[in-house]
């Protein structure tokens, strides 16, 4: 019989189909586990992006509640404060990426849960259509008055909370306005210092003469002088080799003792203790301060250029004391030092987002402050800290007074290759319910004290209320 | 053995779809655009009608004492089918309800007529003839749809010839493979280590082959044409048993795919977007790359039905449904569909092993075998497997002519699944 024989070969030639069949299901098992999480992430895979323009992204809130970004009923996104909140909110464009709090907030907008994508249907449960709302740190009129004192200038303003590190205020000149952004960017994008730069915690500068309080702090630290100590100013300092570090206006302070010196901003005295100390205290205590490295995370601060410690010369070393030399740190970092001295020696973790809120109104997250670093001691920091406050009252930063309110402070006057100098004003202020911290920046903006302080005062008097 | 309850699956996953479609796409019962499924009234009474025609059906196949299990499978195929067709195309549910009931009632012509039909299986040449006149029809007067030349548009309708040729084709190898299997295994010649019988004898296979390489090459056909050629392959082996037929087979495809290679740049782009995607993944690539981000974004258990991007792939609901079913329900599901086809092919084989005659044995297994590589060849054509091919998904994918041709390869296959009950 025949038959046996075709059924045998019906039989062969199914179990070649279904071992096919196989090698297709287990490719498929490999599509969908191993290359699935690559395929689904690949920059040209759309899904992503359309899944997140369904959701209805959740607002962006100031301190007080007010609206600083919210969607359109269309969709689109209005930011109220426009180019004064530029530096905070940042943007967020389909085709231009974000920043800012858009960006590095972005999954607590959109309400994007830990990453669920894998669990199926299941995940639609804990997905909202709505995204949440994020509150800030920000004092929306401290950073209307911040941006208005800069006036068109270019420059930075930071406002810290001293106690939190939380961030009142944080502005970056010249700016964009974030709601035609995607009009611009070309433009924006091509400029290479332009106002997509947030001079704030990007922007590198000489510190000039707001560096002093800390340098006077190394010293007393370091035992290399006393408060009672008194240096004679005659207006030059020769730091050897044929050079010489010279006060500003030509001014002649006589004799001073170390706060007669900071309140006079005295560069002899400060070039005198910058060679004292040398290389290698000088090093110790700029990375006591956290120069030696940034920040990452939701404040991305750039990581301070520091000299290069042990090739220094005498004449460096007394640049640096000054603020000059090769040093550059951006206008957070100032900041944060006016806010350690503030809050005895302790300088906090800059932050902006305060909570997370559901559209029910229920706060998801809370941020706690947290200390950043330990950078002196409690009885140094009430000492730097009146030198400094005398520095207001009868130095160089009268023009930061505010009757009523304890202002502290320091100007700096910082030379640089790019023309006039760069106007400096750090400090903080004891208003009735929380010590602020502040440091401002004009670029090219002239002298510290008459172009810097001023700002200070009006963020003061915003906040004061 | 009744199995009644074993359409309860496809009725529930019917049922299930449709109303998370309708209570998702209408939030509140607010507004209807053309976009979202239309109001019930529209297709329950045609759902409705495919429910009646499913009952009648499975009652026929359970008098008939024919094999209870093809017919719910189909079903499970083809509700999955309805409910994907409404999330992706909501307009054409209507159609593909109404498809439906015609390919059930042609379904049921084919049971009914079912002993006169077996008679075609006596007229080999007669049915091959018809079938090269039928898959020659579009070279002549066809339409270019969708890429591909092989239609045929009569007034209303579009037909795709080759979709009803491939039912002729299994009749023609099973009838005549059958008559000529001791010719054909006669080892005459020797060439090489091949062992061949007189040329004559072989010369209506390499017809098929030849017809197979045409229509990729003339009408832009390439998965109807692997189809057809995998088709006269597998059953020349059933019937024989000669390796060197799959030998010079193999042989036959590789010369014709190297010669269209470089004779024709639409088979080089097939062929090179097919090496690499990469290349171009937003101009001639588009498509299978966009169909790879959907397993990716689907994984294990998908994105939840109604909540994936199918959309952005061309073609999603007819060549690509497999690719949308992936996205939103992941592995899981594309498991589920696979081994629907397993079972109803294992069925089909069962059924062929229980036949009396060796052609009805042949018709059989051919049926069965036809459906699955068919199946075979679209997965793996959007799944990157094997260069991408433009042929529907039995059951589910959109298309009159499509469902027509299937149903009438089930009608086949129950028909033939009887005799198993007398031996």
């Amino acid at each position: 019989m025949a038959d046996w024989k075709i059924k045998r070969q019906i039989l062969q030639a199914a179990s070649i189909l279904l071992v096919l069949t196989g090698l297709l299901t287990a490719y498929i098992v490999y599509l969908s586990t191993w290359a699935a999480d690559g395929l689904a992430s690949n920059s040209l895979n759309m899904r992503r992006a359309a899944a997140r323009a369904d959701i209805w992204r959740g607002s962006i809130l100031d301190a007080q509640g007010r609206v600083l970004a919210q969607n359109r009923p269309d969709g689109s996104r209005s930011y109220p404060m426009g180019a004064a909140m530029a530096a905070v909110t940042g943007y967020n464009g389909e085709n231009i990426g974000s920043a800012g709090v858009e960006g590095h907030a972005n999954r607590e907008l959109l309400g994007l849960s830990d990453d669920l994508s894998h669990m199926g249907a299941v995940s639609q449960l804990f997905q909202s259509e709505r995204g949440n709302d994020v509150k800030l740190t920000i004092e929306a009129d401290a950073q209307q008055a911040a941006y208005d004192g800069l006036d068109g200038r270019k420059g930075a303003v930071v406002v810290l909370d001293a106690d939190t590190g939380a961030i009142l205020a944080m502005v970056s000149a010249p700016s964009y306005d974030p709601n035609n952004i995607e009009a611009n960017w070309k433009e924006l994008s091509q400029q290479a210092d332009g106002a997509l730069l947030n001079r704030a915690v990007q922007g590198m500068y000489p510190p000039g003469s707001t560096i002093k309080p800390m340098i006077a702090d190394a010293a007393l630290t370091e035992g290399i002088t006393d408060e009672k100590e008194i240096f004679a100013c005659n207006g030059v300092l020769d730091v050897g080799g044929g050079h010489s570090i010279r006060e500003s206006h030509g001014e002649v302070h006589g004799k001073v003792d170390l706060r007669k010196a900071l309140t006079e901003s005295c560069n002899v005295t400060f070039g005198t203790l910058g060679m004292r100390l040398g290389d290698d205290k000088l090093k110790k205590s700029f990375e006591r301060f956290g120069f030696d490295r940034g920040l990452g995370g939701e404040i991305l601060m750039a990581k301070p250029h520091l000299p290069d410690f042990g090739k220094l010369g005498s004449g460096d070393q007394a640049q640096t004391a000054i603020g000059q030399s090769t040093l550059l740190v951006t206008p957070m970092h100032m900041a944060l030092l006016a806010a350690a001295y503030a809050n005895g020696g302790e300088m906090m973790k800059p932050y902006l987002v305060q909570q997370v809120i559901t559209p029910g109104g229920m706060v998801i997250a809370d941020t706690r402050p947290e200390k950043w670093l330990s950078v002196t001691t409690p009885s140094m920091a009430a000492k730097i800290d009146s030198y400094m406050e005398d520095v207001v009252t009868k130095g160089t930063g009268r023009a930061a007074q505010v009757s009523g309110v304890r202002v502290t402070g320091k100007t700096g006057t910082a030379e640089n290759a790019a023309g006039e100098d760069h106007a400096w004003f750090i400090g903080s202020a004891e208003l009735r319910n929380r010590r602020i911290a502040f440091a401002i920046l004009v670029e090219n903006g002239g002298g510290g004290g008459t172009q810097a302080a001023p700002i200070a005062r009006k963020v003061i008097l915003s906040l004061q209320n | 053995m009744k199995n009644w309850g074993l359409l309860t699956a496809p009725l529930g996953l019917v049922i299930c779809g449709l109303s998370v479609l309708y209570l998702k796409m209408n939030p509140g019962g607010s507004k209807l655009t053309t976009d979202v499924l239309q109001g019930p009234l529209a297709y329950i009474p045609w759902l409705a009608g495919v429910i009646v025609l499913a009952l009648f059906i499975q009652a026929v196949i359970i008098r008939r004492h024919e094999d209870t299990f093809l017919f719910p499978i189909v079903m499970m195929l083809a509700s999955v089918g309805i409910v994907e067709i409404a999330r992706l195309k909501p307009s054409l549910l209507v159609r593909q309800l109404q498809w439906l009931c015609v390919a059930m009632l042609v379904m049921l012509l084919v049971l009914r007529f079912w002993s006169r039909i077996r008679r075609m299986l006596s007229y080999p040449y007669l049915l091959g003839i018809v079938c090269v006149f039928l898959l020659g029809l579009p070279l002549l007067f066809g339409t270019e749809i969708g890429g591909s030349k092989n239609w045929l548009v009569l007034g209303p309708v579009s037909v795709q010839p080759s979709e009803f040729g491939k039912i002729l084709l299994v009749f023609f190898l099973a009838s005549y493979l059958s008559d000529h299997r001791r010719v054909l295994t006669l080892p005459s010649r020797r060439i090489l280590f091949l062992r061949l019988p007189p040329i004559r004898f072989i010369a209506p296979l390499i017809c098929i082959w030849g017809m197979a390489v045409l229509m990729f090459v003339v009408e832009k056909d390439l998965g109807s044409a692997l189809l057809f050629f995998g088709m006269a392959v597998l059953m020349t082996y059933m019937a024989t048993g000669s390796k060197s037929y799959a030998f010079l087979a193999m042989a036959f495809i590789g010369v014709a795919a190297a010669a269209s290679y470089a004779a024709f740049g639409h088979v080089r782009v097939r062929f090179d977007i097919w090496l690499d995607p990469w290349q171009d993944p937003n101009g001639m690539a588009y498509q299978i790359v966009q169909s790879l981000f959907a397993f990716g974004t689907g994984g294990i258990w998908g994105t939840g039905f109604g909540y994936g991007h199918p959309g952005f792939i061309p073609e999603v609901h007819t060549d690509f449904i497999f690719a949308a079913i992936a996205e939103e329900m992941g592995l899981i599901a594309t498991m589920m569909l696979i081994a629907c086809y397993v079972l109803f092919f294992w069925r089909g084989i069962k059924a062929s092993l229980g036949c009396q005659k060796e052609k009805e044995a042949l018709l059989a297994a051919g049926c069965s075998s036809l459906l699955l590589l068919q199946a075979f060849i679209i997965i793996a054509g959007v799944t990157k497997f094997l260069p991408l091919t433009g042929i529907t998904l039995p059951f589910i994918s959109y298309g009159g002519s499509s469902l027509v041709s299937s149903f009438i390869l089930l009608g086949l296959l129950v028909s033939l699944s009887k005799e198993q009950e007398h031996g």
